[in-house]
């Protein structure tokens, strides 16, 4: 996974390294070559929190959440942990006990919906908007399913141990919240833009699971 | 095909998991089925709502959380350090001498200390001060390896330390404490009967007659009860009878102890 940013990622050296070596220099006292790691996953790890709490100053502090949870527990990791995998258990833990502490209120809010790039058809930007109106109107749960098999493009085997079940559970639960999402999609399409907000009561944060970071 | 059997391959037609076949399966569904096919046109729709850049301020927060973590642990590594040196060598010592092996060195030290002590003594024949500093010192040792020996684990080691109190005429505070401790608390009826033993020698202190007097009612095992009340009829001592009185109406009392304090209170009396 690359990112944009600059800064490290120019060291040639820095960006032949896999996340899991560069990872282990951390481990090992480098704290600096962080860097090269948060080059690569703040845009990726942004994106997680933004599309499910659909709040970019929580993202944004979530994300040095994240980075500061490393950080703190890097003893933990592993040779042979993929660090992907690693990074997204911590992130998932990190909303949670997030949401813990204060009740999550999500509602769709017009400047959420980010700018579809230039030359995009009119219809096309107001069903974009629609879709991540109707995502944002998902369980939490479907939602971050989701999320992390749609938009952040994790295997489902990568998502069933991160979420603490069975691969085919992933695949019944990734089919059954694309069913919901087309009924949410179709009752915003059907309803008079603002008043189809639905009870977001279930929005309830998943139940943490493995490491304890 | 029913929508119901193709809701198990849909998932990975659209990560592009199926082979060939199955491929051609789903999509021929898809080709009549609208439900179905809307479900995997949302799927393809997501894709429309795209990434957003994070702000550049998040880089430089990173580097000041980074920084100030570092800065951080850095002073609190150097304070850990120290505080771990200077702890480390004499907890280890301290750990050291109270551990089995170091209670051995200590023996083994000591007597060879006592050898030598004898020898002096008995050729010089006379107390120098040098001598007498040694001795004192000797003293000290010894009632230093029996209380180290006294908080062993091992039974065994316990009663190696309650015998170690037995070489010294006068005993230091300390060890004395510890040895009525012992009397009053350890687990093991040997120990508590030999540290009874020991400071059946001490009867000039009034501490020790009060803890063997105090024992009688603590005490729940036969043996040791019948130990305490032959002690003090050794010692005479006819403040006890009393208590002697007390111990026999105690319900549920051994009858053996029962016989043993009315034999005592008879000749206490």
């Amino acid at each position: 996974m690359q990112g944009q940013d600059a800064g490290r990622e120019n060291d040639p050296r820095m960006q032949s390294e896999t996340d899991e070596e560069l990872m282990l220099q951390v481990r090992d006292g480098a704290g600096e070559t962080l860097g090269v790691l948060f080059d690569r996953y703040h845009t990726p790890l942004y994106n997680f929190y933004a599309k499910l709490t659909g709040d970019r100053t929580l993202s944004e502090d979530l994300v040095q959440e994240v980075f500061l949870r490393i950080l703190r527990h890097r003893n933990t990791f592993r040779m042979g942990t993929p660090f992907r995998a690693w990074i997204y258990q911590i992130a998932r833990n990190a909303r949670i006990d997030h949401f813990r502490k204060s009740r999550p209120e999500v509602a769709f809010e017009p400047e959420m919906a980010p700018a579809v790039a230039q030359g995009d058809p009119a219809q096309q930007q107001q069903e974009s908007e629609l879709l991540h109106r109707a995502l944002m109107e998902l369980p939490e749960e479907k939602r971050e399913l989701l999320v992390l098999c749609r938009f952040q493009e994790l295997p489902y085997e990568e998502v069933a141990r991160l979420v603490g079940c069975g691969v085919s559970t992933v695949k019944v639960r990734i089919h059954r919240a694309l069913q919901e999402l087309r009924e949410v999609f179709h009752q915003l399409q059907a309803a008079p833009a603002g008043s189809a907000q639905r009870n977001t009561r279930q929005n309830i944060p998943p139940r943490r699971i493995g490491h304890e970071v | 095909m029913k929508c119901e059997e193709i809701a198990g391959l849909l998932p990975d037609y659209l990560q592009e998991g199926l082979g060939a076949e199955q491929k051609k399966i789903v999509e021929r569904h898809l080709e009549s089925c609208v439900q179905c096919n809307e479900v995997a046109g949302l799927w393809k729709k997501l894709a429309l709502i795209p990434d957003e850049q994070p702000s550049a301020a998040g880089r430089e927060r990173f580097e000041a959380m980074l920084h100030a973590y570092q800065t951080g642990r850095g002073e609190e590594g150097s304070t850990r350090r120290v505080a771990a040196d200077s702890g480390k060598s004499g907890w280890s010592v301290f750990q050291w001498l109270r551990s089995p092996v170091g209670a051995v060195a200590w023996s083994i030290a000591l007597v060879a200390l006592g050898t030598y002590l004898g020898m002096q003594i008995g050729a010089a024949k006379s107390g120098s001060q040098d001598l007498a500093a040694m001795h004192t010192e000797l003293t000290n040792m010894r009632q230093m390896v029996a209380l180290s020996m006294l908080q062993q684990q091992s039974a065994s080691q316990r009663l190696e330390g309650v015998s170690w109190t037995r070489r010294e005429g006068q005993l230091d505070p300390q060890v004395l404490s510890a040895l009525m401790h012992t009397l009053r608390y350890d687990q093991s009826v040997d120990v508590r009967l030999a540290a009874l033993d020991a400071l059946s020698r001490h009867a000039g202190q009034p501490q020790v007659k009060q803890t063997v007097v105090d024992a009688l009612q603590e005490q729940q095992s036969p043996l040791v009860q019948v130990a305490l009340i032959d002690q003090l009829v050794e010692w005479r001592d006819a403040e006890a009878a009393p208590r002697l009185e007390k111990l026999r109406e105690t319900p549920n009392l051994n009858t053996t102890v029962r016989q043993r304090a009315d034999w005592a209170i008879s000749k206490l009396n």
